[in-house]
């Protein structure tokens, strides 16, 4: 366990579901949030090291929300992987121009998404001991 | 006439130039002659009526009979003149119609006409009772219209023997028929030939002068007929200008079209119908300029009537040649197509509108079906990945399956909203330079578990030394997995698929990219058809497993969009081949805009280097793009280039600009990047280098062999700047 934690903001449960159990399966703590309101909340609170957000959520789009962590002093730092179901094309330069570091369409590649949390969190893959993916 | 016209006559000096070209020659006749008169006009050449004035003139004055006959020497209409002993003669026991019309008892046809014919001469024939006549050829070119007989007078004193057997044949009296002889004054044979060559010379001329007049009197028709038909003509305007566009016909259907009258509108220009903007930009000079140049012109726009009511036309001018003569000038053909038009664009926007509906729907569709897909995507994973326990085999096996679907199900969700992006015209690629040869290698590691569950063996063919492609990565890889899918689909278990990449030989400036399956083949009918969206989904029944069938027709979309093609070359029973082209990096292409004539010529092609410390690892994504930014808005875009990057060795250090500018020029750009990257980068960790070096073309050579040297040359330069930068310090 390397006790680094990730903030997943998305209103699906069973994705929930099912990805926080694949990241808690890799050593990470998971915390989640499933509204937009709520999500700034939940990461001021918890001061994830990484978010994932999903872009259509209730009371406000993935965006803002994006927007709003990006604009908070203490949240601005955290790099921000965007899943979505949304197509690619537009929304993932809209993410990414909003400040996100990776754009991911769902369902995304196990190892590439696994990846690219790594790389965020400043892991060096070779030594990261994790499950097969 | 020729002054020296003798007896006999050369048939091709009577011919008139007119009827060379005279409309209604029928055919093309037989070896004997090479003009064809119809029938009709063969009649009204020799109508009766018209030649009865000078024959009966031409016989009160030469003292003799004169008659038409046709070609095989049988009377044609009625006998002028007709002189005593032959008319007391003819009146007791008539010539029945095979006789000789001028030979008193003989029932043969006139054997000197059809002489004077065949040897284009007058001919003298003379009877049982010393009666004589002359034929005179009556020929237009070499047709023989028929002949002119003249004469059934004695050319000496009358023998009193031939005249009392010629009574007793034909039941007159011998005396009375001697007492009419004997008053008749003979001709001499001399006079009575000269007198046919007078004849011949008349005939002939006559016979020209009616044939003028009868071709005149047809083409005055012929006018006549076009113009009632011209001006008939309601729905399109046909007008004729001069070669200054002054008007200088105007039909009925162009006054119902612009409502100006003929009278009102000929000898004005016809610029008076165009858009006072077209004017303004002398779109009608330019009509003009270009339908003398190519023979024609076609356009589609906007028209003005005179109550300045505009309508869409469609337009047709052809110029005018007649020989330099004074017709020289253009037709219009013009159609008011507004209505069709509008229809068409309500049509092409009805169906916009529905491809977008259809977009936002498939897109909704799209999007919720992939949030259930991706939790059972984790699920599947987890639970396969041991996550959630331990998993016996045979269970894992089920699972995998299942994941595979959830793989095909993601597939098809893609390809539905590919499919509409067609329609939509959204469907674009992004191309870079990329190495397909990379790209093979990428799809055929992430492939091979696929080929694995059919034990296909998957192996590749890529020729060595390949040039670098100009070409959307994402999307090439989708084409590739799109065909090596379908081939694993139609290979036998323990079959061979192999994926390979060569020059094309007949085009240098593409690769060829190839997937070659041992499968069942294509029928030659199917092998088009294939590539099509409809009978992709009507034959989607029997690959309904493996997702819509929709591949095909989408990466044929996609090849299309990078400017290649697609196709298949197939042998029944031994299996298919399926070959796309993508065009490879041209750095001339790339430079185009800055590789002018006058940039050429100026010396001004300047390459400027950007290098900045190296970027490592995941940053190196995130900040790339957001550096090409900065560059890019350094330059003027449109004039100066910045090149994708040039090598695919990472860390990228090195950003490539070719320019048109001088040295102060090159001074104000590396201030602007300098600047620019500073504003980006606060840290001031990139640590810009910024160079120049400008390339000097030799004088002569065409622009094809200066761009080829510059591009050379800055190839050479970046390879050498690159070998310089990877090489370790």
């Amino acid at each position: 366990m390397n006790g680094k934690k990730i903030l997943i903001i998305d209103d699906d449960q069973h994705l929930l579901m099912g990805l926080t159990a694949r990241l808690k399966a890799n050593g990470y703590d998971v915390v989640s949030a499933t509204d937009a309101i709520s999500a700034i909340a939940v990461a001021l609170k918890e001061a994830p090291d990484l978010v994932i957000l999903d872009l259509g959520l209730p009371a406000g789009d993935g965006l803002l929300v994006l927007g709003r962590i990006k604009g908070l002093a203490d949240l601005a730092a955290t790099p921000v992987i965007v899943l979505s179901a949304r197509d690619p094309s537009g929304n993932e330069k809209r993410a990414l121009d909003a400040g996100a570091i990776a754009f991911f369409q769902k369902p995304p590649d196990n190892h590439e998404f696994l990846g690219a949390i790594r790389q965020a969190l400043g892991e060096n893959i070779a030594l990261s001991t994790f499950l097969k993916t | 006439m020729n002054s020296d016209v003798p007896g006999r006559i050369g048939a091709s000096e009577y011919l008139p130039p007119a009827i060379q070209s005279a409309t209604f020659v029928t055919s093309q006749g037989d070896e004997s002659s090479s003009i064809e008169l119809s029938p009709s006009l063969r009649a009204d050449l020799l109508d009766l009526g018209a030649w009865a004035e000078i024959l009966t003139t031409y016989g009160r004055t030469m003292r003799v009979a004169v008659a038409l006959t046709d070609p095989q020497g049988r009377l044609v209409g009625e006998c002028h003149n007709p002189q005593p002993v032959w008319k007391l003669v003819n009146d007791a026991a008539p010539v029945g119609g095979e006789g000789c019309p001028f030979c008193i008892t003989t029932h043969v046809p006139c054997t000197a006409v059809v002489a004077a014919l065949q040897g284009g001469e007058v001919v003298v024939v003379r009877d049982q009772a010393g009666l004589t006549h002359v034929a005179v050829p009556l020929l237009l070119g070499k047709q023989r219209l028929g002949a002119i007989i003249a004469g059934q007078v004695f050319d000496r004193y009358p023998e009193p023997l031939s005249i009392r057997r010629v009574a007793k044949e034909s039941g007159v009296s011998a005396q009375q028929l001697w007492e009419v002889a004997r008053r008749q004054v003979p001709i001499s044979r001399t006079i009575l030939l000269a007198s046919g060559d007078l004849l011949c010379v008349l005939g002939q001329a006559y016979l020209q002068q009616r044939y003028g007049a009868i071709i005149e009197a047809e083409l005055g028709r012929t006018n006549r007929r076009y113009r009632l038909l011209v001006d008939g003509v309601r729905d399109y305007a046909l007008f004729t200008m001069d070669l200054e566009g002054r008007v200088s016909s105007w039909n009925g259907g162009a006054e119902r079209m612009f409502g100006y009258v003929a009278a009102g509108i000929m000898g004005q220009n016809f610029s008076c119908i165009f858009t006072p903007e077209d004017i303004a930009s002398h779109v009608p000079e330019k009509q003009l300029h270009q339908a003398s140049e190519a023979g024609r012109t076609e356009d589609e726009g906007w028209r003005v009537g005179r109550n300045r009511q505009q309508f869409w036309a469609n337009v047709n001018i052809t110029a005018l040649f007649d020989d330099g003569g004074p017709d020289r000038g253009f037709a219009v053909i013009m159609q008011d197509i507004t209505e069709r038009r509008r229809v068409a664009l309500a049509m092409e926007e009805t169906r916009q509108e529905r491809a977008r509906l259809q977009e936002t729907f498939l897109s909704h569709v799209s999007h919720e079906l992939r949030t259930p897909l991706t939790a059972i995507h984790f699920f599947l994973t987890n639970v396969l990945d041991g996550i959630t326990g331990d998993l016996p085999p045979q269970q894992h096996e089920h699972l995998s399956l299942a994941l595979d679907n959830v793989k095909q199900l993601k597939d098809m969700v893609r390809d539905l909203l590919d499919i509409t992006r067609v329609e939509t015209l959204k469907l674009t690629v992004e191309p870079q330079q990329a190495s397909a040869a990379k790209l093979v290698a990428e799809v055929l590691s992430t492939c091979r578990t696929n080929a694995a569950l059919k034990n296909i063996n998957l192996r590749s063919e890529i020729a060595p030394d390949l040039p670098l492609v100009w070409a959307d990565p994402a999307r090439v890889r989708q084409i590739i997995i799109n065909l090596i899918d379908n081939g694993i689909k139609f290979s036998p278990e323990r079959g061979t698929l192999t994926v390979g990449i060569r020059r094309l030989a007949e085009d240098v400036r593409f690769l060829c990219l190839w997937v070659s399956d041992a499968g069942c083949g294509i029928s030659p009918e199917n092998r088009e058809i294939i590539f099509d969206r409809l009978a992709q989904i009507r034959s989607s029944v029997e690959a309904s497993r493996s997702g819509l069938g929709l591949g095909l027709f989408i990466s044929r979309e996609l090849v299309s969009r990078h400017g290649g093609r697609i196709w298949v070359e197939s042998k029944m029973g031994h299996g298919s081949t399926f070959y796309f082209t993508l065009p490879v990096f041209s750095l001339a292409k790339m430079c185009a805009p800055v590789l002018t004539p006058q940039n050429l010529d100026g010396g001004s092609v300047t390459l400027i280097t950007v290098d900045v410390a190296a970027i490592e690892g995941s940053d190196q994504a995130n900040i790339l793009p957001k550096i090409r930014k900065v560059l890019g808005g350094c330059i003027h875009s449109g004039q100066d280039v910045l090149l994708p990057a040039m090598s695919d060795v990472e860390p990228v250090r090195s950003f490539f600009i070719v320019a048109c500018t001088g040295l102060s020029g090159f001074n104000a750009i590396a201030k602007r990047i300098g600047l620019g990257l500073q504003n980006f980068d606060s840290a001031s960790t990139l640590k810009p280098v910024i160079c120049s070096t400008t390339l000097v073309v030799g004088a002569g050579g065409s622009r094809e062999e200066k761009i080829i040297e510059v591009t050379a040359r800055i190839e050479q330069l970046i390879e050498v700047h690159l070998l310089n930068e990877e090489r370790p310090k």
